[in-house]
């Protein structure tokens, strides 16, 4: 009664029963005691009790806990008598207080299977070389109440590394080994180590106490090593791009040559930018053209070479300045980047630039100074030099074209020919016959010339007693026959040359027109100039005098005509020039307009066919093919 | 093809030239193999036995998912094995001896030769699907491994023997004697369920780690060494 209204009592003043208890956890660290913790309920208020209660497998017989203190408070520990392996043993704790009791869940509990040793001991840290690197050894003890001597328990070991200032550890299993070596140490860092083991069917234990080592500072000599090093590079590396920049140029020149450009003596490359065309002209004349110092102007001395001139045969011609110009404008049109060429003596660049010319076409003038340029590419030994030398006369100084012409002397080995004075008619014809030869092979470029033309593909068309044509081999100043004086009574004549054929003659090659004698011959030279300049040596070369071809009149004569030259008069010439008034250097049957400036035309015998340029040049490529011009 | 033909060829070589020979081991020592020592016995049979608790455990965690935790009770029901007198204490398996030692692993291992191999058979045969591939290829695995476990150790037994580590005093205890005859159906509930299997795999998963406890402890009583 008394309890019974203590017990309401004591429930009306709130307190009630304990809470239910519950097991938390059991743990054995050796694996021959274990111990049990529990978690009070709630106590109600009330001084509660506890009991832990537990029955052992396969017996009904209930024990309690036998020792409640040695593991501290709620807990129960199991001693060695008391604790049995491989059984399992159900554990219940009781709370109790006076309002009642609470029973926890029932645990069952197999002491192998919670087995959580201490952490290892006695742990050592001690820093070893190995050659020359160091590197840690860690050594640890079983904690002592794990008998691992007896094989009661086997333990694997766990260890973790890690520098003083990171966060995260390295983790390293070490099985059952109880040393561990840890390599790739840094120089001077402090580390620290901790050890952990584990039964093999258990809880890891807790980390062990951390062993801290601070590894040596063993870099040292490796990095002033590796300072000496960088040094040392960055000295030669400096060397070496002073040397580069010292020798760019050349190391330039080594790995990357400069793709040669073209080449002419004198030619200045600025100046044809800069457009001052007189400048750049003018410098190309060599100072010693012609020379004067081993020439022998007697060797040179080129004589008439007496020109049968067919219908369609080349025709030695005044150069004129405008043809120089139009072969100039030829020459400037065309990037020719032969060096000492004429750039009209291309074939095909005469024919296709003859359209831009206005001159009429002087198709022998054409003819032989391509015949010269053709040779002349032939020929190896003749350099600049000599084109240059044959040019100087013509070009005079204000020419605006500063390429070197072929044109004024037409070489050719004559072997039929003595140094004498041929027969006008034979000479003639043998030499239009050569020239024409010649001149039908030379103006096949590429086309290989004739073994009887020799070395010295020249076919020298020319007028007489030209000293300025110079011709620096004396080889070929052997060879230079003694021409009549061109025939161009001839031309006159209309004589069609006997056995002359028409050859295909493409080339074209400009000769001045020296002068044209009182037997209507003309005289042909390679330098046009102005007037004055009849016989013997040319004054200073000025202007270029083309004689172009006016037209054919119905007579198949040529019809020379002289265009523009500086000087317009000269009188001298005119008085040679039968009928001729004009300044151009005409035939002897010249028709000319009688103009100042006109130019005298010539008429030549020409082949019906013969086509007429637009600008007036007859090119006798033209004979044989049609007129591109 | 031509690839393939040189590919089939290196292999042929390969195969001819770096072919491993097998050399048979035997713990007698006889002519022509190779005698394995005492520790290297030691060394297998306790790898073994460790690899046949894992599978043990593992499978009997797997069956306990299917089941509402029964949190290791074997319930009322004892193993099959009880009447085999096996040491729950260090102290006791240290009194034993290891003559007597060695009977109770040859023990345990015998008796539970034929219920693991009725437990495959019986989850092969199992209704309820309840196990997966890899249950009952660990259940074929740990009733192998048990044969083969036994045979090691009594391989070592008679090494022992002939080293005189073993006494001659040990009586080898058939286990038919401490063992129920039938020891499936030591565990069968009335139909044959998925009970059963787990209460069979409690046991064994017990009795496994026993022996590989008891062998533990024979090794290092025996070879004192490192590991010890």
């Amino acid at each position: 009664m008394t309890q019974e209204t203590g017990a309401t009592a004591a429930q009306l003043k709130g307190y009630s029963p304990p809470g239910k208890p519950t097991l938390t956890r059991c743990r054995s660290p050796e694996k021959e005691t274990f111990t049990c913790w529990w978690e009070p309920g709630s106590d109600g208020g009330l001084p509660t009790t506890h009991a832990l209660y537990y029955r052992k497998e396969s017996s009904e017989r209930v024990y309690e806990c036998p020792d409640y203190h040695t593991a501290g408070e709620n807990s129960c520990f199991f001693n060695k008598n008391d604790t049995s392996i491989w059984v399992n043993y159900n554990i219940t704790v009781v709370a109790t207080n006076t309002l009642g009791s609470a029973f926890s869940d029932p645990v069952d509990v197999d002491v192998v299977y919670i087995v959580k040793p201490n952490p290892p001991e006695k742990q050592t840290v001690t820093i070893m070389e190995d050659k020359g690197w160091p590197f840690l050894r860690v050594s640890w003890e079983p904690p002592q109440k794990a008998d691992t001597r007896s094989g009661w328990i086997t333990l694997i070991y766990e260890l973790r590394v890690k520098l003083e200032e990171e966060n995260e550890w390295e983790m390293h299993l070490a099985g059952h080994q109880k040393t561990f070596n840890i390599f790739s140490l840094r120089s001077g860092g402090k580390y620290l180590v901790e050890v952990r083991c584990k039964p093999d069917h258990g809880f890891w234990s807790e980390w062990s106490s951390t062993s801290y080592i601070k590894v040596p500072d063993y870099f040292h000599r490796e990095k002033s090593v590796w300072i000496l090093l960088t040094i040392f590079s960055a000295f030669i590396f400096l060397i070496l791009t002073w040397l580069l920049h010292m020798n760019s140029r050349s190391l330039k020149n080594c790995i990357l040559p400069p793709v040669p450009g073209p080449k002419i003596k004198g030619f200045d490359n600025q100046l044809l930018k800069n457009g001052k065309s007189d400048e750049i002209f003018s410098a190309l004349m060599v100072s010693n053209f012609p020379p004067t110092t081993s020439s022998n102007y007697e060797d040179l001395l080129v004589e008439y070479l007496e020109v049968y001139v067919p219908v369609e045969q080349e025709l030695m011609q005044e150069e004129s300045k405008d043809l120089h110009g139009g072969c100039l404008k030829c020459e400037r049109s065309t990037s020719d980047s032969d060096s000492g060429r004429g750039s009209c003596d291309s074939h095909t660049l005469l024919m296709d630039k003859c359209g831009e010319t206005k001159e009429e076409g002087r198709h022998t003038d054409r003819a032989s100074s391509r015949m010269l340029t053709e040779a002349q590419r032939h020929q190896k030994g003749w350099e600049k030099d000599t084109l240059t030398y044959a040019h100087g006369d013509m070009v005079s100084p204000d020419m605006s074209n500063g390429r070197v012409k072929t044109w004024p002397s037409v070489f050719s080995p004559l072997p039929q020919y003595s140094s004498n004075p041929l027969d006008k008619q034979s000479s003639l014809e043998m030499a239009k016959q050569h020239c024409l030869s010649t001149s039908s092979c030379l103006t096949q470029p590429g086309h290989s010339t004739k073994e009887a033309l020799g070395p010295s593909n020249w076919d020298f068309c020319l007028g007489n007693k030209q000293p300025h044509l110079l011709h620096p081999q004396t080889q070929v100043g052997r060879q230079l026959q003694a021409h009549s004086e061109v025939n161009i009574s001839n031309i006159g004549r209309k004589q069609a040359p006997a056995g002359l054929q028409s050859p295909a003659l493409r080339s074209t090659e400009y000769v001045e027109v020296q002068r044209v004698n009182e037997e209507d011959l003309v005289l042909l030279q390679p330098v046009v100039s102005g007037c004055g300049r009849i016989e013997g040596y040319p004054q200073m070369p000025k202007g270029k005098d083309y004689s172009k071809v006016k037209g054919v009149d119905s007579d198949n004569m040529l019809l020379l005509q002289r265009e523009v030259m500086e000087e317009d008069w000269c009188p001298g010439v005119d008085q040679e020039i039968n009928g001729g008034t004009g300044n151009c250097y005409t035939s002897s049957t010249v028709n000319t307009t009688q103009k100042p400036t006109a130019c005298i035309h010539t008429a030549m015998p020409v082949q019906g066919d013969m086509a007429l340029a637009m600008n007036g040049y007859v090119d006798t490529a033209t004979m044989c093919t049609l007129p591109t011009c | 093809m031509s690839y393939i033909s040189f590919a089939v060829l290196t292999l042929v070589y390969m195969e001819l030239s770096m072919r491993v020979v097998t050399a048979p081991i035997c713990a007698y020592g006889q002519a022509g193999c190779h005698a394995p020592s005492l520790a290297d016995l030691f060394e297998r049979v306790i790898q073994q036995s460790s690899r046949m608790h894992g599978i043990s455990s593992d499978l009997h965690s797997e069956l306990e998912q299917y089941f509402f935790p029964r949190k290791n009770v074997l319930g009322k029901h004892k193993c099959h094995t009880y009447g085999i007198l096996t040491p729950d204490d260090k102290e006791n398996a240290q009194r034993l001896g290891r003559e007597q030692l060695t009977d109770v692993i040859l023990s345990l291992l015998a008796a539970w030769s034929d219920p693991l191999s009725q437990l495959h058979r019986s989850m092969s045969q199992d209704q309820n699907q309840n196990f997966n591939d890899h249950s009952y290829s660990k259940a074929l695995e740990i009733s192998d491994m048990v044969h083969e476990l036994r045979e090691g150790v009594a391989i070592m037994a008679e090494k022992m023997k002939l080293l005189g580590v073993l006494g001659n005093t040990m009586g080898y205890i058939s286990p038919e004697s401490l063992v129920p005859s039938s020891a499936f159906t030591f565990y069968k509930q009335g139909e044959l369920n998925s009970v059963d299997h787990h209460d069979l795999l409690y046991c064994f998963r017990r009795d496994s780690n026993k022996v590989k406890n008891y062998l533990q402890i024979l090794k290092c009583t025996i070879l004192p060494g490192l590991d010890c």
